[in-house]
């Protein structure tokens, strides 16, 4: 079977198994991390079809067609691979970093989902949006502060 | 940026010939043309500094390891490397250690590589254990030393090269000024261009004051986070080898049971199974398969018995966890007469077992070549590479070569320091004769972990008519932390009466004329070692609390009874003093809140900084909310503030996620609270905004990693009482 990810079409061989396995173990995509195995940590989300989505709790083959977006697809790059540019996410991530990066997944892309229905969030909005997702090294104040920098940086782009 | 390529290069000879220029450098010997290697060695105290000191002064305990551990420059006509031999998990020590360098070297931090160092590319033991929020403090000044001496030696080979005297070269953003001249040389201009032997300086050259810092003292980014924004960052559960295949092997279903006897089972013909690996006298039952969840199913489909062990539950652990008979580790007054008259408070405080809950469950990559002999290659996100080296030459011959790479660590919290999967991974790559990725699923790795020991403390105390504290006279009792892990013989340990990992938190920072403090250890039949900051938190919440006690009963504010109870004149008494007035400022102590409202204060040390928090909390309807933190720490020197503030911030949310959520439950021998629907961990939702204060300052870094989660759960005791509401002396807390 076919994933699309990334924009680019993937053959997948097992599409019993659940997408962050497939995409961490088959297509060595291991920016979608593993953490809890039932939906509640974050670590492995993806966006599907632009929807924040834990591919801990889909096999390969429920995803279809819908189009997969990981941590790996965000940056803007050329031909050869090389990052041109960061997402505003990403950009507004690396100048107030967290710590381990275990939880970016989720953090990274339910902001990158939220900003795209919504350019100006509010505190609420963005609390909201980043409630799903768990970070133990407790960088919550953080994160806020990113998701609303990554606003304003998506705004100006 | 640590971490390894999708295809690891395989590390080149182990040893590196080095010179012995002076007691301490050591110059790369035999470095090739246009390269220079510099390295120091530095002594590190086994255990904490104070807590060696402690157990030295009573004649016991380890002191030093030898001075093999390295800290290296290597410069290039690409640039300069730093190899760190401290382990990157979320502190952002390599961020800082790369500022430390960049200071001496006159280099801006960002154009320093960072690597995490391994056990192949020049000492065995070229890693260190990272633990005890030591990394900055302890390689602070060695790495100062060794960067002004490279920085030294260039400029001597930079004047030959000039034909210039050393004194007409400026050292400034990575290369030289020549006086009177226009001209500068970069320092990969210097390398490229250098032959022959580098001349040593005569002497240590002299360190930046700190005054004058330009790199020390920034919030420059760190230097791991783009890659871990791309994706590309590569942790334990990460490694990757060509022709990898996954393993899993059978778990305990109970603390201490034993493999008595094991078959394949179904195992050997589930779909994906390359290989069954059983070795019985060693423990041991395993899978090889072609992806991880058919190597999780297989193993459990393994035909295994095991012995009892325990059956064990946590109401039991907590009963044997009683504080009462011990040994006395303070004995100041006559704690007797003290307490014969005044105002009499007493209370007991209970903390439960809990799990370190790092996000990314163990894991780790093995390659071992064929034969006795063969060597062994391992990607493991430890905190302890040495003891990976001990376990790995243990379970398969001290005559292998062995080689541990450090991946990034996806949070740790002391969990990494002990059991890995590095042994298990090269027990199934050794079997298969291909490279092996063992990861644990989520329940796993909150079943087979070691725990934060429960603690129990009862506290009795007088206040004296002029409302003074007379004495205090305290009972603590908590299993093992260090000893559970490693260290004496469990004679010499009864011995003691102590762990010293439990000594942390574990005095009253107060002035009292009577204090009596009777110590219990226990060892308990379920696996218990370090948790962030040891004994500091749960300890820190009994005395705290009870300080809160005392001072409610003498009718007077927490903040001023403390004020009034620390030793004037003491160092330590008066930093404590500054957090404790900084933070009460911060929150608007004196300011009156609306009913159901409350402040909690409360304050501690670790590794030589000192910490006050104030929580703020509202029990309307009934509902315990923290409303917000303020925190006032000073860890000395702060390297890099935005760094410094997220190790607070996130002290203190684990601090808060222990205060109000969690409980590790155990029932038949096993932990019940296995994933995060049992043990549920704080959120954003449940976070409120945490301010941090640095009051420090001077030339001199303390810890950082630990010891602001000390006062976290006192202070949000403290405000609920303040708030109205009861007086809670057990964690979590619940209205």
């Amino acid at each position: 079977m076919q994933l699309l990810i990334n924009g680019r079409q993937h053959e997948v061989e097992h599409g019993d198994e659940p997408l962050v396995w497939v995409l961490r173990d088959e297509l060595g995509l291991t920016g979608t991390h593993y953490g809890c195995g039932i939906g509640m940590c974050g670590c492995c989300t993806v966006l599907l079809a632009g929807r924040p989505a834990r591919s801990c709790q889909i096999t390969a083959a429920e995803v279809g067609d819908r189009p997969v977006v990981t941590l790996e697809g965000l940056a803007e790059r050329d031909a050869a691979g090389e990052v041109v540019a960061l997402h505003p996410v990403q950009e507004a991530f690396l100048e107030t970093p967290l710590q381990c990066g275990w939880c970016l997944p989720g953090h990274v892309l339910c902001a990158v989902a939220l900003l795209a229905r919504d350019p100006a969030p509010d505190e609420a909005a963005i609390a909201e949006a980043a409630q799903p997702n768990l970070c133990r090294c407790g960088g919550y104040n953080t994160i806020k502060l990113a998701v609303a920098r990554a606003a304003e940086l998506a705004r100006k782009a | 940026m640590s971490g390894m390529d999708a295809a690891p290069p395989v590390p080149t000879g182990r040893s590196r010939r080095w010179r012995v220029a002076r007691r301490r450098l050591l110059i790369g010997a035999g470095a090739t043309v246009g390269s220079l290697v510099v390295g120091v060695p530095v002594a590190l105290e086994y255990g904490r500094p104070s807590l060696v000191r402690w157990m030295l002064e009573r004649g016991t305990g380890p002191t030093e390891i030898p001075e093999s551990s390295l800290v290296w420059f290597e410069l290039t006509r690409d640039g300069i490397t730093l190899h760190v031999p401290k382990i990157e998990m979320g502190q952002g020590i390599h961020t800082a250690l790369a500022q430390v360098a960049a200071e001496e070297l006159r280099v801006p931090p960002e154009r320093l590589t960072v690597v995490q160092a391994d056990t192949a590319r020049g000492f065995p033991a070229s890693t260190l254990f990272t633990f005890g929020s030591t990394s900055v403090a302890s390689l602070y000044t060695p790495i100062r030393e060794a960067a002004a001496a490279v920085r030294a030696m260039l400029e001597l080979a930079a004047a030959g090269q000039l034909g210039v005297d050393r004194r007409q070269l400026t050292a400034a953003d990575g290369g030289f000024q020549i006086a009177g001249s226009d001209r500068r040389l970069a320092y990969t201009e210097v390398i490229a261009a250098h032959q022959g032997p580098w001349q040593e300086p005569g002497e240590q050259p002299e360190l930046r004051p700190a005054g004058e810092f330009t790199s020390i003292g920034r919030s420059v980014p760190r230097v791991d986070f783009r890659a871990k924004l791309l994706g590309e960052a590569t942790y334990g559960y990460d490694a990757r080898l060509p022709g990898m295949a996954y393993g899993a092997f059978a778990v305990p279903p109970r603390f201490g049971a034993e493999l008595e006897s094991a078959e394949p089972g179904d195992a050997a013909g589930m779909p994906g199974v390359q290989q069954v690996v059983i070795d019985v006298e060693a423990g041991f039952a395993g899978v090889v398969a072609d992806t991880r969840t058919r190597a999780w199913a297989a193993a459990r489909a393994l035909k295994v018995t095991w012995s009892e062990g325990t059956r064990v539950d946590t109401a039991a652990l907590d009963r044997q966890v009683t504080a009462g008979d011990g040994v006395v580790l303070r004995r100041e007054g006559s704690i007797r007469a003290a307490l014969s008259r005044g105002r009499i408070v007493e209370a007991d405080y209970r903390t439960p077992m809990a799990a370190h809950a790092h996000l990314e469950p163990l894991a780790a990559l093995a390659r071992v070549e064929s034969g006795p002999a063969g060597k062994v290659e391992l990607w493991v996100p430890t905190q302890s590479p040495e003891s990976v080296l001990e376990d790995v030459h243990a379970a398969l011959g001290e005559e292998r070569d062995v080689v541990v790479h450090v991946t990034q660590l996806g949070g740790s919290f002391g969990r990494k320091g002990g059991q890995h999967l590095a042994v298990e991974a090269a027990r199934l790559s050794a079997a298969t004769g291909r490279p092996v990725h063992v990861g644990w699923t989520r329940d796993t790795d909150l079943r087979q972990a070691f725990y934060r020991p429960p603690t129990h403390t009862t506290m009795r105390g007088s206040i004296g008519s002029d409302g003074m504290i007379r004495g205090v006279e305290q009972h603590s009792a908590a299993g093992d932390i260090i000893w559970a892990v490693a260290g004496l013989p469990e004679p010499v340990r009864s011995l003691l009466g102590f762990d010293p990992g439990g000594l942390l938190g574990l005095f009253l920072p107060y002035d009292l004329p009577a204090y009596r403090l009777v110590n219990r250890r226990e060892q308990l039949p379920v696996p218990t070692g370090p948790w962030r900051g040891l004994g500091l938190m749960p300890n820190t919440f009994a005395l705290e609390s009870f300080f809160d006690e005392l001072a409610e009963a003498a009718g007077t504010d927490p903040l001023t009874y403390r004020l009034a109870h620390l030793r004037r004149g003491g160092e330590q008494e008066d930093r404590l003093r500054t957090v404790l007035r900084t933070a009460a400022q911060m929150a608007g102590w004196h300011e009156s809140l609306p009913d159901g409202r409350g402040r909690g204060i409360a304050c501690s040390g670790d590794v030589g900084t000192v910490v006050a928090v104030v929580a703020e909390v509202d029990l309307t309807g009934g509902r315990l909310r923290v409303t917000g933190i303020d925190a006032a720490v000073d860890c000395g020197l702060v390297v890099n503030p935005a760094g410094a503030k997220l190790q607070a911030q996130g002290s203190i949310v684990m601090g808060l996620s222990s205060a109000l959520r969690e409980s590790l439950q155990i029932r038949d021998g096993q932990v019940v609270s296995d994933n995060f629907d049992s043990y549920p961990i704080l959120g954003m939702a449940d976070t409120p905004p945490v301010r941090v204060t640095f009051t420090g300052g001077g030339d001199v870094p303390y810890g950082m990693g630990e010891p602001v989660v000390g006062p976290v759960p006192a202070a949000v005791a403290n405000a609920i009482r303040a708030a109205g509401g009861p007086r809670l002396r057990s964690l979590p807390l619940r209205l």
